[in-house]
């Protein structure tokens, strides 16, 4: 055998035959993978608001109408007062901008990942 | 890719898209192309896993998860250069990193073992001409079998070969020749002792 029949040879050598179910495996973990039914983010929202209700309910059932009435006027003054606070503001507002900035311009996975999660729920 | 896989396009066929379509469509969410990608080399990735690893479990297992790897970055991967170059090398790293476990594992737990295998020479014997190259090859050293592997899959393509390994042109070059002369003196003896 001289070099250009062995090159030959090596160039038309069949492919290995791959096991069965090996692609349908492989895209399984990949392209086909199911998307699970809720998001990071989704299950944190839901959470907070599960816990907001559950506590509301505590709330009724142990105080009354009255406790209910209290806390909510309780919650609602600390907010008015802590918003109406010009440096609490300032220092939210410096927070959410750092924050947005990060997020945008360092190419951050959350924002990222929702833009795709997005366009292939539009690609549907 | 070259010869093996790159398919003429047929009079009255839709053109198939190219690679880095299929990466970018892949990206934008559209799984089909990745799904197309897969179809495309699945059976070239996995005969590069089995020919450097030579065990089936273990070529399965290093095919899946260089897939596995590259869906993951899809991202990183540069546009303009070829998926087939891009895939053999994560590929080739995943059956390296094997490789080395095994190694390692060997030199562990299995101290001095006698190697009963028959010599390559009693391999080749009595077997047809495709199943004697591919014994012939599976003789090699490790290097010279992964750049002949990659020859096969690749075609002349040395710069995508050298991609591959990480390795210059010239080394690429000079263990092809090596290989194919190792190949040759060995499919050589064969066809002597037979006749």
């Amino acid at each position: 055998m001289n070099m250009d029949e062995l090159e030959r040879a090596l160039l038309e050598l069949p492919l290995e035959e791959p096991p069965a179910g090996l692609r349908a495996s492989i895209l399984l973990a990949t392209a086909y993978r199911p998307q699970p039914a809720f998001s990071f983010l989704e299950i944190v929202t839901l959470g907070t608001l599960g816990a907001v209700a559950l506590w509301l309910i505590v709330l009724l059932v142990s105080g009354g109408g009255s406790l209910f009435v209290h806390t909510l006027g309780a919650i609602s003054s600390v907010l008015s007062r802590t918003l109406s606070n010009a440096a609490t503001l300032a220092w939210l507002a410096a927070g959410a901008a750092t924050a947005l900035w990060l997020t945008v311009f360092t190419g951050s996975q959350p924002l990222a990942t929702a833009a795709h999660r997005s366009a292939r729920r539009d690609s549907r | 890719m070259s010869a093996l896989l790159a398919e003429a396009p047929r009079p009255g066929v839709r053109a198939q898209p190219e690679d880095g379509d299929l990466v970018a469509m892949t990206l934008r969410g559209n799984s089909e192309a990745f799904a197309t990608l897969v179809e495309r080399y699945d059976r070239a990735v996995y005969h590069l896993a089995y020919r450097t690893l030579h065990d089936v479990e273990e070529a399965r297992d290093a095919t899946q998860e260089a897939f596995f790897k590259a869906f993951r970055s899809l991202r990183t991967f540069k546009p303009g250069s070829k998926f087939s170059t891009w895939i053999f090398a994560i590929t080739y790293h995943a059956c390296c990193d094997r490789l080395n476990r095994r190694k390692r594992y060997a030199s562990e737990e299995l101290p001095e073992r006698a190697d009963t295998a028959p010599g390559p020479e009693q391999r080749v014997i009595a077997l047809d001409e495709a199943s004697r190259l591919r014994a012939a090859i599976d003789s090699l050293p490790e290097k010279y079998r992964t750049v002949v592997t990659l020859f096969h899959l690749q075609g002349r393509q040395y710069e995508e070969i050298a991609n591959v390994l990480g390795v210059p042109m010239g080394t690429v070059k000079t263990h092809l020749f090596r290989a194919k002369e190792q190949l040759r003196r060995l499919l050589t003896a064969t066809e002597v002792t037979e006749s």
